[in-house]
This record gives C-alpha cells, sequence and structure tokens, in this order.
C-alpha cells in the first residue's frame, strides 16, 4: 500500500531539491555519513571522531567560539563598512551617525567591539588549553607555531581596529602603542614610520590601519586558519588521552 | 612476602639471593588499556552528525545570545574627536599591551615593549621543539603533580609580580629598586646597563628561582618545568594587564580602580 505524498516529499523529491541535496534526512548513519562529507561547511569534519572529541570540558569551545567570532567580526565589519569613512576629517563624525542614525548601527559596532575583545581573550584562553593538555606534541608541533602566528595576528586585527573610531581614546591608546613598537632596537624609528607614515598619527596612519583592518589582516587570518584548521585533520585529529 | 615464605613446601626466601642489580622495582602503577585492542574502534567512535554539529550549534546560539544581551546593554566607548593637541593623563594603549605598557614604566622601552614580548612569543612557538614526549596528552595539567606545580607557579607569580612592582614604586620607579639609580651615581653607568642589562637580570632571577624552587620540591620532567614556566607566562601577562588597566591613574601612579578616569575600553 503507498503511502500518501505529504508536501514535504514533493519538495524533497523535487528534481530542484535532488539537485543539491544528494542525500537523505541525516537519521540514518549513512544519510548522517553523507551529510558531513557532501557538505563543502561540514566537510571540515570527519565523519567520525573520537567520543572524547565531543566533551565540552576538554576544549571548552574556545577554539571553535574563537573562529566563530571571526565569522561575526566579518560579518559585523561588512555592515559597518557601508558606513564608516577612513577619513581623519569625517571618520568622527561617520562613527556619531552608525550610532545615532543608522538602523541597529549601534548594535553592529558594539557586537563588532565587544567580539573583537572577546576574540583576544578566546584565542588566548585556547592557547592555554592547548597547552595544558599537552596537545602541541609531536605530530602536532607545527600547528602549534601557526597558532602562535594566528595569537599575533589577532592582536595585529584588534590594534589596527582601535584607531579606526578617530576618538581620543583611539588616537591616544595607538600613540602609545606605535611608540612602544618605535622603541625597538635599530629599526625602532623605520618601524615607526612605517606604522604611521608621517611624524604623528594622521590621516596616512588612519588609512594605513584601516587597509589592515578590513583586508590585508583578515585575509592574513583566514589563511592561517585554513591551514591551522586542516592541520588538526592531518594530525590526526583533535588530540585526546593515549 | 611473609605470608609466601610460611607457607610449607615452599623454600623460604633467603635475603641476599637475589642478585640485587637485577631486581625490578615497582615504580608506579598506571591506570591504562589492555594491550590487545580489538581492531574495531567503533565503541570509542561517535558519528560527527549529530553528536558534534549539536554541541558547535549550541555553543554558537548560546555565545550569540550572550554577545547580543551585551551588546544591547553595554555601548561600546566613544569619547571626544581625536585631539593631538591634548593629551589624556594618562595615556593607556589597548588593554591587552596595558601589560607591556606597564614594563614600560620599570625598564628601557626597547626591552619592555619589544625584545621581551618578541622573547616570550618565540620562547612559546618553541615548546613543542623541546617537549617531545608524547606522555599526558589529552590530560589537563598532565597529571596530578602537573597540577600542583600549576598551582604553585600560579601563586608564586601573583606574590612575586605583585611584590616587584609595589617594591620598584615604593623604592622609586624605573630605578631597578634603587640598584640602577646607585650604580649611575657612583659607577657612572648608562642607561643601557640599568634600563637594558640590570633588567634583564633582575627579570630572570625570579624564573631561575621559580625553576629552581620547582626542581627541589616536585622532582620534575622537562614538561613539568615548561608548565612551570607557561604557568609564570600566563599569570604574569594577566597581573601585569590587572595593574595596567585598573590601578595606573593620573602620570601612571598606582591608585585604587574606583579613582581612575575612563581612558580604556
Amino acid at each position: 500500500m503507498r503511502r500518501e505524498q505529504t508536501l514535504a516529499d514533493r519538495i524533497t523529491g523535487s528534481a530542484l531539491w535532488r539537485s543539491f541535496v544528494r542525500h537523505g534526512y541525516p537519521d540514518t548513519q549513512r544519510n548522517q555519513a553523507l551529510i558531513i562529507a557532501s557538505n563543502v561547511f561540514l566537510h571540515i569534519h570527519p565523519v567520525k571522531i573520537k567520543r572524547y572529541a565531543t566533551k565540552v570540558t576538554y576544549t571548552f569551545c574556545l577554539g571553535g567560539l574563537s573562529f566563530f567570532m571571526f565569522l561575526v567580526l566579518t560579518m559585523t565589519g561588512i555592515l559597518l563598512m557601508f558606513y564608516y569613512i577612513p577619513s581623519s576629517t569625517q571618520a568622527y563624525q561617520s562613527m556619531l551617525d552608525i550610532q545615532s542614525s543608522v538602523t541597529f548601527g549601534q548594535l553592529m559596532r558594539n557586537m563588532h567591539r565587544w567580539a573583537a575583545q572577546g576574540m583576544v581573550i578566546s584565542v588566548f584562553l585556547h592557547m592555554a588549553r592547548v597547552f595544558y593538555t599537552g596537545s602541541y606534541k609531536p605530530p602536532r608541533e607545527f600547528n602549534w607555531v601557526v597558532g602562535v602566528l594566528l595569537l599575533v595576528v589577532t592582536f595585529l586585527l584588534s590594534f589596527s581596529g582601535y584607531l579606526l573610531p578617530w576618538d581620543q581614546l583611539a588616537y591616544w591608546a595607538i600613540t602609545v602603542g606605535t611608540n612602544i613598537g618605535g622603541a625597538a632596537p635599530i629599526i625602532g624609528p623605520q618601524v615607526n614610520k612605517i606604522l604611521l607614515g608621517d611624524f604623528q598619527i594622521a590621516q596616512s596612519t588612519l588609512i594605513r590601519f584601516y587597509t589592515l583592518h578590513v583586508i590585508f589582516l583578515p585575509l592574513a587570518a583566514a589563511f592561517l586558519m585554513a591551514v591551522h584548521f586542516w592541520r588538526i585533520r592531518k594530525d590526526g585529529g583533535i588530540s585526546g588521552p593515549l | 612476602m611473609a605470608e609466601l615464605a610460611e607457607r610449607p613446601g615452599l623454600p623460604a626466601p633467603t635475603p641476599g639471593s637475589i642478585d640485587e642489580a637485577k631486581r625490578q622495582k615497582l615504580l608506579e602503577l598506571v591506570r591504562g588499556r589492555a594491550l590487545a585492542r580489538p581492531t574495531d574502534l567503533a565503541e570509542d567512535e561517535v558519528m560527527v552528525w549529530p553528536s558534534l554539529v549539536v554541541v558547535e550549534a549550541v555553543s554558537a546560539v548560546v555565545f550569540t545570545a550572550i554577545l547580543f544581551a551585551l551588546s544591547v546593554l553595554v555601548n561600546g566607548p566613544l569619547l571626544d574627536r581625536a585631539n593631538p593637541n591634548q593629551t589624556p593623563n594618562p595615556s593607556k594603549a589597548p588593554w591587552y599591551f596595558l601589560n607591556l605598557q606597564e614594563l614600560l614604566l620599570h625598564m628601557d622601552a626597547g626591552l619592555a615593549g619589544v625584545i621581551v614580548p618578541t622573547v616570550a612569543l618565540v620562547a612559546i612557538a618553541a615548546i613543542p621543539y623541546f617537549d617531545r614526549s608524547p606522555l599526558g596528552v589529552g590530560i589537563l595539567g598532565t597529571s596530578s603533580k602537573g597540577r600542583r606545580i600549576i598551582a604553585f607557579a600560579t601563586v608564586y607569580s601573583i606574590v612575586v609580580v605583585v611584590g616587584m612592582i609595589l617594591v620598584d614604586e615604593k623604592i622609586g620607579r624605573g630605578t631597578q629598586f634603587g640598584i640602577g639609580s646607585y650604580m649611575m651615581d657612583h659607577w657612572g653607568a648608562t642607561e643601557f646597563m640599568t634600563g637594558v642589562i640590570l633588567s634583564t637580570i633582575i627579570m630572570l632571577i625570579p624564573i631561575f628561582i621559580l625553576v629552581g624552587i620547582v626542581k627541589a620540591i616536585f622532582r620534575p620532567t622537562r614538561r613539568e618545568i615548561i608548565i612551570a614556566l607557561f604557568t609564570g607566562f600566563f599569570v604574569t601577562y594577566w597581573v601585569l594587564t590587572m595593574f595596567g588597566t585598573s590601578f595606573r591613574g593620573h602620570g601612571q601612579d598606582l591608585t585604587w580602580p574606583w579613582n581612575l578616569p575612563l581612558t580604556h575600553g
């Protein structure tokens, strides 16, 4: 006896649906394997993992949260870019506009700011978790080095974004920060000049920090993350008790 | 042994009959799996969908909810328009660099702001090339001894870092506990000798003392010494950051957090 076709059956049986979803509902092991293997976003994972790797108290989700915050920062950052003007004369006014005139502008700005602070903390804590569980040991030593580079890029992303609001907080924090860089032995003055593009923070500094913040450093982070995640798989998955 | 010896029919073990050099000692009991393991690991494994995907989805939702609530309740700081002619007192770097700014108060700027963080990052990146033993992977702190070392290094680092800041502040900030200024006044020492060389020595001494104490108390493996050092770095980073964010007021003088003007966020 044939079951009557529901609307859902007709949709999931259609040629259109079947052209982009190539497996059935993931309630059998076969379909659960297929959904991971045939989805571009999910196939970052293997089909099966060790049971301990799903334990929240082992990883505290810190690496995943760092990546998730990067995604949130990318989304909110793109929205802010529609309104923010990287000009020393207009930047501060565009901040005021984002906060007062743009729909959900203040919310986007707050989410971007707090996620940025959160990402610095979560990346740092992720490093501590990986260290204390000995997860850097061979064969994962190179991935640990990539992680240290990602920590540096995270600091630079946060630091370069710090100048953009062009308020007193931003201006003087970056003055202090670039002075610290300028104190480097031998190359200090050159480092300071390259960062500022001037003798003090000016339009040339703002456009340098803006370009670093919205394109160069995110691309560098994305590149390193691709290596980082790939190496997790290649080094035998997430670490665990032997 | 006593029971065995008294059992009839068995010769009593005579002391000294065993070759002392070849006698095996019981070193440690370790919990482990049987040597023979089944080839099918299905019992240890789970399907990523749904077991892992659900954890990721829930943590993403919980995190988004918290971030959303925080962003609705608390606005990001926006002070007056940037004014190069009006230097706020105190001027502070972003909070995650305030540890370096705190160091800067006590020694040469290049040493505090560039050399120390560079050396720290390179040392951290190099850890896996010094500690290659697979022992303890996947166990927080390696062992109960490792966790005791973490606790000890944490307390030690807090006491030493807070103590050094307070003493340097009391004697005269940036005088290397008075030693540097004494060397300058009496021996004609240069800024380089006090701010760089003497300051480096002053920073290295507590690190060597930490390693020395841990070695004396815990008889550590190389991994456990690195645990003590990493914990020292980790705690020092956050203690210095807290001093920079919450206890430095006008003229970078020590003050209480509630007396601070809003200069960072």
